[in-house]
């Protein structure tokens, strides 16, 4: 069994791919050869650090060493990444939520997250109510903001920062798109939306205040003789 | 030396109950020793390990798993996806391990608790510092993953059993790893023989010092290495031993993890074709 | 042990002294910063004593107790180590923070006085199988500067070796239950013999080169180190690789032969210490905490 690449035997690209474990040697680093997710560089070569293949991708004139497992690598919510959360916990401040999937992937561990009330709207930040924009047990569609930046943005703003809080996810709906996707109405019945801020429940037809997802509707059964 | 941890949520047997064997005759374990001191009872020569058999993805709920076998000492090791830390307000760069070394209670000669004693305890922070320097810690910010070995035959060398099949657990489970982890163990005794990887009665014999000079070194020691790396990660020494015995103790230790090293590859990279081909015929369907 | 936040330009300035083998405070990589060793600090306890390394400053008392031997060892006495890293030494210890250390640097000290040859453990035995002496040995740090389990060992053997066990004069079983009686004479008693006992020496691997007696910001600068606890004969007795670090075969290798030549030094240079004190009878000089 090989148990070592050598430099030329990268450039085979139509024969199966290699097997490799964690420390394994692929093959040389320099200018054509970077690596990619699944790997790292030591004393210039390329090892791998997953269990599966390893994969060249030629991508801008020169090779990307990937490795791939046949598990899927934990999924970490990374800054930038849309994410599904439900809302645990509203306070005039913020509200703590629990982030359930990132993107398509849905996880076995949830996270723990904050939304900011600064974070909820692009504009008029200062006139939010968070209990017009959430309610505990809605599922949202937040986009996770860095940890550092909001950190930085604490401290010029003079603000000081909970130690708990630098544990959890900092989230942010300042986006059309983001925002309340499902929820409840006091009867227990998924409501639908009507505005930008506000949902309906269809069976008290009882308007409640959220702040809505323009999330384009799959099936929901609009009864347009009763809506008012 | 190690006392049993109060455990109140099962109901205890009765408060006084002592091991039946220190009431055994005295003769049959001298006899074992003599046998013992002239060559090893599984016939095995001073430098040889033991045939291993190492499994892995054996439990289904676990992201990650893995199983080995020593003849009779069988460990299984199991790891999880990482969570958010328990117990803990500032931000850490680099994720954490956590690991849970455990006895089964039927596992040993004497009976074992439920709870980790003092021993146990140890043997966890053992097994933690061997997987540390191996795992890409960078790679989950402030979360943890869970290891826990479980060793349900203990025959000798239950500290290295354990860190291998740890580090073939996490492997499987897909958490970035700069290298494999591979431990050995080897035990001396004052007359001057080694025994590469051994049983209990041969590290029980290690530490018998029947009255003989006092020159001579005796102990164990076991030693975890990174072998593509060629780094150790841990060694733990137990025993009385001059400088030069020790040195080459480790120098045989880091030979002899060669071997154990090419099992766990052969037996990850055949994990890794059989999901291949899995896919494939998932694909054709 | 202490956390120490050290600027880059500053682990580089401490790396470089080292490589040149001329450290911060002037020393070679070899070279322990002065000791000051003192017994007979606390007069409640059977034995006690104060080891003072730089800035880091350790307590221990020894007390005795009578107990039952344990089954599997019905002819030996008890050993017991307690360390207290109370939040005086630094203010990471407070509450929970020291606990870790705590349990790490009494497990090695257990492991390092229970092997077979370094304590003679028969010698508390009273009555086999039924009375033995239980030495208590709790150690108490006041003040951490680095190198904690150097200091530890010290004073630990320290205080074992001005430990007094009181003498038995006389023991009668009646009906199963034991009585003993102890001697009257203050001055009768027997102390315990520490010349092999081991010495921990603590080997701290900064940039290429180990150092011994690292101070709390060369600990910060180190990702591994090793503790090894050696007798006086040179033999290695336990050994703890501490921090998350690897280490090279070679580098291993070299930091044993290191400590072991260091160890063997130390345990002399505490022994001619310890004979000195004791040379100077009842009425020495004694500065406890004075000074």
């Amino acid at each position: 069994m090989i148990f070592c690449l050598t430099k030329s035997s990268v450039f085979i690209m139509g024969s199966s791919n290699l097997s490799c474990v964690p420390g394994q040697r692929l093959c040389l680093a320099d200018d054509t050869h970077i690596s990619g997710c699944g790997t790292y560089e030591r004393q210039g070569y390329i090892y791998s650090t997953l269990a599966g293949e390893a994969r060249v991708v030629e991508k801008d004139k020169s090779y990307v060493v990937e490795v791939h497992s046949s598990n899927e690598q934990s999924i970490v919510p990374t800054p930038g990444d849309i994410v599904t959360a439900m809302v645990m916990m509203v306070n005039p401040r913020f509200c703590k939520c629990m982030i359930k999937c990132i993107g398509d992937v849905v996880l076995t561990r949830p996270y723990r997250a904050i939304l900011r009330r600064e974070d909820v709207r692009a504009f008029e930040k200062d006139l939010i109510e968070m209990y017009q924009c959430f309610r505990p047990a809605d599922i949202i569609l937040a986009r996770v903001v860095s940890f550092l930046k909001t950190i930085v943005n604490y401290y010029l703003q003079g603000i000081n920062l909970p130690t708990t809080d630098l544990h959890s996810y900092q989230l942010s709906t300042a986006e059309n798109e983001l925002g309340v996707v499902i929820a409840h109405s006091e009867a227990g019945v998924a409501m639908v939306p009507i505005s930008w801020t506000e949902m309906q429940c269809p069976k008290t037809y009882n308007k409640e205040p959220r702040k809505v997802a323009k999330v384009v509707p799959e099936s929901i059964p609009v009864d347009n003789a009763n809506m008012e | 030396m190690f006392a049993m941890p109060v455990d109140t949520k099962r109901i205890q047997g009765p408060e006084v109950s002592v091991p039946y064997d220190q009431f055994l005759a005295q003769q049959s374990q001298q006899s074992n020793e003599e046998a013992i001191g002239k060559e090893r009872i599984d016939g095995r020569k001073s430098d040889e390990l033991r045939e291993i058999f190492l499994k892995t993805a054996v439990l289904s709920q676990a992201k990650g798993s893995a199983y080995i076998e020593m003849n009779n000492t069988k460990v299984i090791c199991s790891v999880f996806d990482p969570r958010e830390i328990p117990r803990k307000s500032e931000f850490s760069v680099n994720g954490e391990l956590f690991c849970e070394f455990k006895y089964a209670p039927f596992s040993c000669r004497r009976k074992r608790g439920h709870q980790q004693d003092s021993e146990e305890k140890e043997m966890s922070a053992y097994l933690k510092r061997a997987l540390e320097p191996a795992v890409c810690r960078h790679e989950f910010p402030n979360l943890q993953v869970d290891v826990y070995a479980l060793v349900l035959e203990n025959d000798g060398s239950a500290l290295a059993a354990a860190i291998t099949c740890a580090g073939l657990a996490l492997a499987d489970a897909s958490i970035p790893m700069f290298d494999l982890v591979v431990a050995v163990q080897m035990g001396i005794s004052i007359t001057g023989k080694k025994f590469l990887d051994p049983t209990l009665e041969e590290e029980a014999y290690c530490f018998t010092l029947s009255g003989s000079d006092e020159k001579g070194s005796f102990g164990r020691v076991t030693a975890a290495f990174l072998p593509s790396l060629e780094q150790f990660s841990q060694v733990v020494q137990d025993g009385s031993m001059v400088t030069e015995t020790y040195v080459e103790v480790l120098k045989e230790l880091a030979h002899a993890s060669k071997d154990a090293y090419r099992l766990s590859q052969e037996c990850l990279l055949k994990a890794v074709q059989t999901s291949k081909e899995i896919k494939n015929a998932e694909q054709k369907n | 042990m202490a956390l120490k936040l050290l600027s880059d330009a500053e682990k580089v300035f401490i790396l470089h002294g080292v490589k040149d083998d001329f450290r911060c405070d002037g020393r070679t990589r070899q070279e322990y910063r002065p000791i000051e060793v003192e017994t007979e600090i606390v007069s409640n306890a059977s034995g006690s004593a104060r080891v003072r390394l730089a800035n880091t400053d350790i307590l221990v008392g020894v007390k005795t107790e009578i107990d039952t031997p344990s089954p599997t060892k019905p002819n030996e006495g008890k050993l017991e180590f307690f360390v207290d890293c109370s939040a005086n030494a630094t203010p990471a210890f407070e509450g929970r923070g020291g606990e870790e250390l705590a349990t790490e640097i009494s497990n090695t000290l257990s492991k390092a006085y229970l092997c077979e040859t370094v304590f003679d453990l028969q010698s508390l035995c009273i009555l086999p199988g039924q009375q033995c002496w239980k030495l208590y040995v709790d150690i108490l740090i006041l003040e951490c500067g680095g190198n904690l389990f150097d200091g530890v060992s010290l004073a630990v053997k320290s205080a074992i070796y001005n430990t007094k066990v009181p003498r038995i004069a006389s023991a009668t079983i009646d009906g199963g239950v034991v009585d003993l009686q102890l001697s009257d004479d203050p001055y009768d008693f027997q102390t315990l013999d520490v010349s092999s006992a081991p010495v921990l020496v603590t080997l701290t691997k900064i940039g290429e080169r180990c150092v011994v007696d690292p101070t709390a910001e060369e600990e910060a600068c180190s990702l591994v180190s090793v503790v090894l606890a050696v007798t006086e004969k040179g033999r290695c007795v336990t050994t703890l690789v501490r921090g998350e670090g690897s280490l090279h075969e070679d580098t291993l290798i070299d930091m044993l032969k290191v400590g072991t030549s260091l160890g063997i030094e130390m345990n002399k240079a505490l022994k001619a210490a310890l004979k000195l004190e004791q040379s100077k009878g009842e009425n020495k000089e004694r500065f406890g905490f004075l000074k």
